[in-house]
């Protein structure tokens, strides 16, 4: 534990048998002097318990006025023959006591810092000083996520007018004047000034879907992109109906676009949003804008296709309506059905969420409830 | 559309579980919404045929009946009166429990055994009539079981048919569909009646005024009809089909309804003027009183069935009252019709009166499907209201509609499917749907198809190429993705930066919300906005759903005021949200309203709730402005200053906009308390309102490297008194000018009021931070620089210095 240079080291040189004893009582009442003080020094060290206490002791024996030190002045009263060994001895002493004095005061330091960081310890179950956390609203969240994966298979996002002329809503989509869908008890309309024809009749628009003839009527194909925005139905609000609500809408018009095109991509979609394992079936369904028109549906994911609450029992749930634009749309938009053919789709954004997070009331998403919206 | 299964069978074979064939309808495009299992309630009752019927002895309104059960002959007592000897009724064995648990025991009524009980309707829990016992069909078997008898072991799928299939609103077309799915044979059930040699015609007269209008219109004349009951069967495939039975000539008509899809109605003759039906315009002051009992006031853009004098039926809609079928009708004139859709549609939304047959004539019926129709409920009303059939069927149909023919090219087939299907495959598809192909010539030669009238919806050839896929099997069509090269996918720039400023003001805090884009025109008072505000100038809507959702937002705020209401009502405190959405100006000249993106926050309470490490502090004006400072910093956009602003929503006092690049970008402050107290808020609010179009224009995402000072910089404090009415700005503006090249930052450290400071001044320390990019300044150069600044604020702003 010691270093080889410590005093105790030496007790063995100054106590041995092997010293020769001078003749001198001098130079003997100096050996026992320096004998006396290593030990008497050695004993205090070991009582020391503070830096304060060290430095009393330091001043004591090697400060100018201290015992090692009016030790070093009786050197002079030894003869030139025995000075040399003795003081010889003297300063081994000193470098002892310098070495012994350090190491205590390193020993008394680390005490002292570590009582200090004992003194600093917390309690580590008081709660965190959390930074203030935002959030964007669940169908914000969708509405990214879809875009991301579509973004991945090559389509940019476009936007339309929410308040939409009547031929952007239906006319041009292939929806005849007296469809049921136009009727009033559907769509929102906004009250005209003066008498004007149908055809420049205002509403809200009841689905993306005119973003699709916005789009092919500016740009030539092929056009690849998507269309989130809020649209509007004439329905009173109960837990599955929204006046309001989010729509997301595809459109792909290309040469040689196939329903193989639609199906697979819907297949990459679907297992993008609701996960690897997702079964996708395409149902056979009517709408005017295209033809083939099918209803898609995932495997459930809440049973996993065995049948739940959720899927009622049927093992699929429906998350999207799609099919290929039909002919009569692109047409209208000038562009040459021989050569070119697309396929469109939309989905609800609410019912994507409600289904992916058991969400139960379409309601919840516009009631605000900061207590809804931090659960996402 | 609630499809029997029963009844399906009697059209078509199929081999596949209820369940199967709704998979299958699902698969080619004909939705099943529910598939209900009508159980029969009840076990051991079974037909018994009365053999006797003898009065009891104790008791006088009892009788004992012999009753036979095929195996055995049973003593029952009864209370009812209505049945006779040799009746067949539902007997309930001993040891049947019928609907509501009640359980037959033999018992000793009055000192007479009795081994059973026989049944009325509503003992059997099948329909309402509790008033005597339920008198069974001649022809049912002794000892059969009841349940199987009346057909209640049924499985009824309800279809979701689309606009475009309308033959699917009958039980054959359903039944053709079927057929093609499955491979079946579709039956068509045939009609056969004796005709008495007197022609109808000489009785009843047709003439259509408004052949647009009413393009077919056929009758028939039904004479020595006795009304009552129609037999069980058919009142419970009406039951089970949705429709109330009513009497037997009027459930003829109701039932061909659901079999064929073709609406009929049945009138009673001697109740038309001179026999004579026309079909035309109503005109303007006519009245009906349907057969609802409403009085409905007609015009002329609706099309009536009238007699010699007025109109006796709304046309495709619904019949009139006083020509009504009633248990004295002895002579019938059948109708069976083809209306215009548009004009029964028009009709019925203009009178509010949905029917059976108005949702079906607006959807289209086959126009050549009326003398089946008419022929079939002829047929039932000889057989099951004796009736006798006038010779012919008077037809008046001016242009008669021919099927279409059109070709189909199995080319355009494959490329629009992504198939490599066969013209001989192709071919068969459309023959089990009942389409007419004709040989092809060539491989690749076009098909010649002929569409029945009955398929209004294949009008082109890419309607016959949907038909392919659905019946071929849109899950054998293989998946693949387009092959385009050209394609990038991504946001453009300004989406990007647009998706930039919500991640921000989310990163920073905010919750966003999503509120309804109509709004209570009432808010705007709440908001104090004066008459003449630009706010008020709105959009509105035609039909709302309610006042509170009448007019379309001009600003975000109503909304968010709205939010926090809302939450604090629920006991929230701490409120901070964002919304980012459109608002709505309508454009004087322009049929469209201008639709600016707003980006829009709401702040009250505090940021956090008390902790233990501090109380919170309440939210104000500059929680706000730092929210916007550190956005506009995000953005990139140096050049913006704000002004203060005097807005109605807004705190006269603490208000202000935002100028980028000298263009108002938006005003941000706290509400006005009257506001706050509009809106029960009981906190302080500070909200933003921002156009996210100028934002994005103005903003520069671009970056440049900037060396990083090498020499260590000086920093200096001033602590100055000023009076109170010399903005911030104004002092730091001056700073900085007097600060000159060296002094590259000001920050303003402390703020304070109080004892030391004298009434109308206030104190403000600031923070100088020197640097140069070539050198290390020295003290005295610095403290120069300093002396000049603090003595140009004592000498031009008055401001006293301290130390």
């Amino acid at each position: 534990m010691k270093s080889p240079s410590s005093f105790d080291e030496g007790d063995f040189d100054f106590c041995g048998n092997n010293i020769r004893v001078s003749h001198l009582g001098v130079e003997m009442s100096l050996r026992s002097e320096i004998a006396k003080l290593r030990k008497e020094v050695r004993g205090e060290l070991k009582k020391v318990s503070s830096l304060e206490e060290l430095d009393t002791l330091w001043v004591r024996v090697l400060g100018r006025k201290g015992k090692l030190t009016s030790l070093t002045r009786e050197l002079g009263r030894l003869s030139s023959t025995e000075r040399p060994t003795v003081g010889k001895m003297v300063n081994e002493l000193r470098q002892a006591f310098e070495t012994s004095f350090a190491e205590k005061r390193r020993e008394l330091e680390r005490e002292l810092r570590e009582r200090k960081l004992e003194k600093e310890t917390l309690d580590i179950t008081l709660p965190g000083k959390l930074p203030q956390l935002g959030g964007k609203h669940l169908i914000t969240q969708i509405i990214e996520e879809v875009i991301r994966i579509f973004i991945g298979l090559g389509y940019q996002v476009a936007e339309g007018p929410e308040v939409e002329l009547d031929y952007y809503n239906f006319e041009a989509l292939n929806t005849p004047p007296d469809h049921p869908a136009r009727s009033l008890q559907d769509t929102f309309y906004i009250r005209r000034k003066g008498e004007r024809p149908m055809a420049e009749d205002v509403l809200l628009r009841t689905h993306t879907s005119p973003v699709q003839v916005r789009v092919m009527e500016k740009t030539k194909p092929p056009i690849y992109i998507i269309a989130p925005g809020r649209a509007y139905r004439h329905d009173v609000p109960d837990p599955t109906h929204s006046p309001m609500f989010h729509q997301i809408e595809g459109l792909a018009v290309d040469r040689n676009i196939t329903f193989g095109d639609l199906k697979g991509t819907l297949e990459v979609f679907a297992r993008e949003m609701f996960g690897g394992e997702r079964k996708v079936r395409l149902r056979p369904h009517f709408f005017p804008f295209t033809e083939p028109s099918a209803e898609v549906d995932v495997s459930c994911i809440i049973c996993d296709g065995k049948g739940c609450r959720v899927c009622k029992y049927s093992g699929w749930l429906e998350i999207l309506g799609a099919g290929m634009v039909d002919p009569n749309v692109l047409e209208n938009v000038g562009y040459d059905t021989e050569e070119i053919t697309g396929f469109a789709f939309g989905m609800g954004v609410e019912r994507i969420a409600m289904l992916k997070y058991g969400v139960s009331d379409i309601r919840l998403f516009f009631e605000n409830d900061v207590r809804f919206l931090k659960q996402f | 559309m609630r499809v029997s299964l029963n009844w399906l069978r009697e059209y078509v074979d199929f081999d596949l579980s209820p369940e199967e064939l709704a998979e299958r309808l699902a698969m080619t495009g004909t939705a099943v919404e529910s598939i209900e299992h009508l159980g029969c309630a009840f076990e051991k009752v079974v037909v018994g045929r009365i053999k006797g019927i003898k009065p009891h002895p104790n008791a006088n309104n009892l009788v004992l009946c012999r009753v036979d059960v095929g195996e055995r002959e049973l003593q029952i007592v009864c209370g009812a009166k209505n049945m006779k000897r040799w009746d067949r009724v539902p007997v309930a064995l001993v040891g049947a429990v019928l609907p509501g648990g009640f359980e037959i025991k033999k018992t000793t009524i009055r000192g007479e055994v009795s081994e059973g009980m026989m049944c009325s309707e509503m003992e059997l829990g099948i329909g309402e009539d509790a008033s005597g016992l339920l008198i069974l069909d001649k022809d049912s078997g002794v000892g059969e079981d009841v349940g199987k008898v009346l057909g209640l072991e049924d499985t009824v799928l309800e279809l979701e048919i689309t606009p475009n299939r309308p033959d699917c609103l009958g039980m054959i077309g359903v039944a053709r569909e079927v057929a093609a799915i499955t491979g079946g044979k579709l039956r068509i059930p045939r009609v056969r009646f004796k005709e008495e040699s007197r022609p109808a015609s000489s009785l009843a007269k047709v003439k259509i005024a408004d052949p647009d209008l009413g393009p077919r219109y056929v009758a028939r004349m039904i004479t020595d009809v006795s009304v009552g009951p129609s037999p069980l069967w058919m009142q419970r495939r009406l039951i089970v089909g949705g429709m109330r039975p009513i009497n037997n000539i009027v459930d003829a008509t109701n039932y061909v309804m659901l079999e064929t899809g073709q609406p009929l109605h049945a009138f009673d003759y001697e109740k038309l003027r001179e026999g004579k039906v026309i079909v035309r315009r109503a005109r303007r002051g006519e009245t009906l009183l349907t057969l609802d009992g409403v009085l409905r006031q007609l015009d002329e853009s609706m099309l009536v069935i009238a007699d010699a004098r007025e109109p006796i039926a709304l046309a495709g809609v619904m019949g009139g009252a006083d020509s009504e079928v009633s248990s004295g009708t002895r002579m019938v004139l059948l109708e069976s019709a083809n209306f215009n859709p548009v004009s029964v549609t028009r009709t019925s939304r203009k009178l509010g009166l949905l029917s059976e047959a108005s949702s079906r004539f607006e959807k289209g019926v086959d126009p050549n499907g009326v003398i089946y129709a008419a022929d079939r409920a002829t047929q039932l009303m000889a057989r099951i209201a004796g009736g006798k059939v006038l010779r012919g069927a008077i037809d008046v149909y001016p242009k008669p509609v021919p099927p279409k023919t059109m070709g189909l090219r199995p080319r355009l087939v494959n490329h629009v499917l992504g198939t490599d299907l066969s013209l001989k495959r192709i071919a068969q598809i459309l023959e089990s749907l009942e389409l007419k192909v004709s040989k092809p010539v060539a491989r690749d030669s076009k098909l010649e198809v002929t569409i029945p009238t009955f398929r209004p919806d294949l009008e082109r050839e890419i309607d016959l190429v949907e038909e392919v896929a659905r019946i071929y099997g849109f899950d054998r069509i293989e998946s693949t993705l387009p092959e385009s090269g050209e394609k990038r996918g991504g946001l453009s720039p300004d989406q990007r930066i647009r998706q930039r400023i919500k991640d921000f003001l989310v990163g920073i805090g905010l919750r966003e919300v999503i509120t309804y884009s109509f709004i209570d025109a009432r808010h705007f008072d709440k908001l104090a906005l004066p008459e003449e505000s630009p706010l008020r100038r709105v959009v509105q809507l035609q039909n709302p759903l309610s006042e509170e959702q009448s007019i379309m937002r001009t600003t975000l705020i109503a909304g968010l005021l709205h939010v926090l209401q809302h939450n604090i009502n629920r006991g929230q405190r701490n409120l901070h949200v964002l919304e980012v959405g459109r608002v709505f100006h309508p454009v004087p000249s322009r049929p469209l309203p201008d639709e600016p993106t707003m980006v829009a926050g709401a702040l009250t309470g505090a940021w956090h709730d008390d902790q233990w490490y501090g109380r919170a502090k309440s939210v104000d004006f500059y929680d706000v402005k730092g929210i916007i400072v550190a956005l506009l910093r995000d953005l990139g956009i140096r050049d913006w200053f704000s002004t203060r602003a005097v807005h109605p929503i807004f705190h006269p006092g603490r208000c202000a906009e935002v100028f980028v690049n000298g263009e108002v970008v938006g005003i941000f402050g706290e509400i006005h308390p009257d506001v706050q107290a509009a809106y029960g808020l009981p906190e302080r609010v500070a909200i933003f309102e921002l156009e996210e179009a100028k934002l994005v224009s103005q903003s520069d995402l671009s970056r440049h490297f900037g060396e990083i000072p090498k020499y260590p910089g000086v920093i200096l404090d001033v602590a100055l008194v000023v009076d109170e009415k010399i903005p911030n700005e104004v002092l730091e503006k001056a700073i900085r000018t007097w600060g000159g090249k060296l002094l590259k930052e000001v920050r303003l450290f402390d703020l304070y009021h109080g004892k030391q400071i004298p009434e109308g001044k206030r104190g403000l320390a600031y923070s100088l931070v020197y640097w140069a990019e070539d050198r290390t300044l020295t003290d005295e150069e610095v403290k120069k620089i300093q002396d000049r600044i603090i003595a140009k604020l004592r000498q031009q702003l008055g401001a006293e210095i301290r130390a």
